[in-house]
């Protein structure tokens, strides 16, 4: 099972309308894996995570999830097994929380059998509430909102609003995180903390990564592979060093 | 967890449990210094203090706007209506019947509404109040049309051996304060409990809720059943209040009346729907303001609200509640 690829897909595409936004991408990501996804603005990355995680239905195409095939499986069907969760490109916490209730929500759904349970009342409700609790201060530590974790999430910076994003995404302990531009809006220093974070996600977790960034720097220095797209098409893939040499990713995305 | 309770700030005395008990004392004291009349409006507060946590349970908690409470209250009025006038079964029997098939019914509306977007689903769960009269009106066989169902009994009450009848209006005040303390101890544990959080979670963002593994959808549709079996034993204690019903009890009146008891009050607090229900139910009734006359008055609630208050009085509430703990 070891060598099985974590995420496969194969010939995923999305149209909408006349637009191929996604256009028969086979795409792997391997266990323990930091894996890139770069490309122009609208060359179809997010839309490509949209139907990996099954927010959009794509037209054609298999994901195969741990060996699993879980092609046009629902959103919520998937982020329930707990296996592999997905951020989005624009920042959404749930404002009215604070950040510590953000991460108790994000966790529960792994913690409780079945709905009707969630209702439960009792101890035992209570106790997984609690170990949920204990987690989400760790995890809070760890990306460095001890301070405002009890203040309204709405209320934050961006920045701080995708750190919370970042660390919900940790709680249910899944096996692969797809990122959505971690980075668009956060200061230099607070870059460092992500990528730190990821790196640490990555190496004492076990966490494997595919990661949507425009900041090649950030690629270069935290992926092994790179995979580009273009107008919905694999343009290339390789290591960062090849991509970056590569003439038409030059042409098409790095400029110069 | 929510907004208004977030703002009580955790410094200073926590005053809410005895508060809490120095009102429970009011509440059960209040036969002593008022007369029929008003305990009379207080009856009918409380009465619509049901319908209306069910209604906050679903718009102030999950984000969903329903103009159905009316339907489910009707339904839960007329099956208690008749089953008291046809078996004679006893209250509790009625009650909890008129809860169950109100929400059982919710199932296959809910299941086709909550697949429509906010605003047909609005215009949907308003047709329910529509068809749930227009039934009421020409089903005649069962429901006697316009003459409606009258001589209700009174709540009778059968355990064993013993048995009586909840008459009077001081009796009826007790009885009402009971299941309304229950409904609003039932309304707080499922606020507090993880489903209630998952709730706010849709409420907030609900493709963000999706994507931490929430099965939106369920929840919606078992909260919208939740609401609609809090609705119908509301309607259930209408019915053997006023020993009538009538297609009347299927008015958008009362869906409105909901409405203004939930966004007035404070939507997505428990104590603000208690205060709303007092405030706008209680008082428009100790007045005896004439129905026309309160349609008016609501509407110039709604506006006063929308322009001054678009949160309610539970932040209203909540800045007088810290204001007092920090003076302690
Ligand atoms: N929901 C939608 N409806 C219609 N068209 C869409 C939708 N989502 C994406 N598209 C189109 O699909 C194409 C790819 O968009 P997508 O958001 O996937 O690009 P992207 O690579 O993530 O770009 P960026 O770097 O700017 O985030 C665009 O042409 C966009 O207009
Ligand atoms: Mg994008």
């Amino acid at each position: 099972m070891t060598g099985l690829p974590i995420l496969d897909i194969s010939g995923l595409s999305k149209s909408y309308g006349a637009v191929r936004a996604v256009d028969g991408i086979n795409l792997h990501v391997d266990r323990g894996e930091i894996c890139g996804l770069i490309g122009p603005n609208g060359s179809g990355k997010s839309t490509f995570f949209d139907c990996v995680t099954g927010l959009a239905k794509p037209n054609a195409g298999a994901v195969k999830l741990d060996g699993q095939d879980i092609t046009g499986w629902s959103l919520s069907d998937i982020a329930r097994e707990g296996r592999m969760l997905r951020s989005f490109q624009k920042t959404v916490v749930f404002s009215a929380l604070d950040v510590e209730e953000n991460l108790v929500i994000a966790g529960q759904m792994f913690t409780f059998p079945g709905i009707l349970s969630t209702f439960g009342v009792g101890s035992a409700a209570r106790n997984r509430v609690a170990a949920l609790r204990e987690r989400a201060r760790e995890l809070i530590k760890i990306v460095g909102l001890w301070d405002v974790r009890s203040q309204a999430a709405g209320k934050l910076s961006g920045g701080q609003q995708k750190l919370i994003q970042f660390a919900s995404m940790l709680m249910p302990e899944p096996k692969l995180i797809l990122l959505d531009e971690p980075m668009a809006g956060i200061n230099p220093k607070l870059i460092e903390r992500v990528v730190e974070s990821i790196r640490l996600a990555n190496m004492s977790f076990g966490v494997s990564f595919l990661i949507i960034e425009h900041n090649i720097d950030v690629v270069t220095s935290l992926c092994t592979r790179v995979v580009v797209l273009d107008q919905g098409r694999k343009l290339a893939e390789g290591t960062p060093d090849d991509i970056v040499q590569n003439q038409a990713v030059r042409e098409a995305y790095l400029g110069g | 967890m929510t907004p208004a309770e977030l703002s009580i700030p955790a410094t200073g005395r926590d005053l809410r449990l005895p508060f809490g008990v120095a009102l429970a004392a009011l509440a059960c004291a209040a036969p002593l210094f008022l007369g029929n009349y008003p305990l009379h409006a207080i009856i009918i507060a409380l009465i619509f203090l049901l319908p209306a946590h069910g209604l906050n349970l679903l718009l102030g908690y999950t984000g969903l706007l329903s103009l159905a409470q009316a339907a489910f209250f009707g339904i839960g009025a007329y099956t208690s209506a008749l089953l008291a006038v046809h078996f004679g079964t006893p209250f509790y029997v009625n009650f909890l019947a008129a809860g169950v098939v109100a929400g059982a019914i919710a199932l296959p509306l809910g299941i086709p509404a909550l697949r429509l977007r906010a605003t047909s689903f609005v215009m949907c769960t308003l047709g329910f109040v529509i068809i749930g009269q227009a039934i009421a009106k020409n089903w005649i066989s069962l429901t006697r049309g316009d003459m409606g169902l009258a001589g209700i009994p009174k709540p009778y009450f059968a355990l064993g051996p013993v048995s009586f009848t909840v008459s009077g209006t001081v009796g009826f005040y007790y009885l009402v304060l009971v299941i309304a303390a229950i409904a609003t101890l039932a309304a707080y544990l499922i606020v507090r409990s993880p489903a209630g959080r998952n709730m706010i979670a849709i409420r907030e963002n609900e493709t963000l809720a999706e994507s931490v593994g929430i099965p939106t959808w369920n929840y919606k549709l078992l909260v919208f059943m939740i609401s609609a079996a809090f609705a119908g034993l509301g309607g259930s204690v209408y019915a053997h209040y006023l020993t009538v019903v009538s297609p009347l009890t299927f008015q958008m009146y009362y869906s409105t009346t909901m409405l203004i008891i939930v966004l007035g009050g404070g939507a997505g607090t428990i104590s603000g729907v208690i205060f709303g229900s007092l405030l706008f139910v209680g008082l428009t009734e100790a007045l005896r303001v004439a129905p026309e006359l309160r349609m008016i008055a609501y509407g110039f609630c709604l506006l006063g609200l929308v322009f001054w208050f678009p949160s309610g009085f539970a932040p209203i509430i909540g800045r007088f509640w810290s204001f007092l703990e920090r003076r302690k």
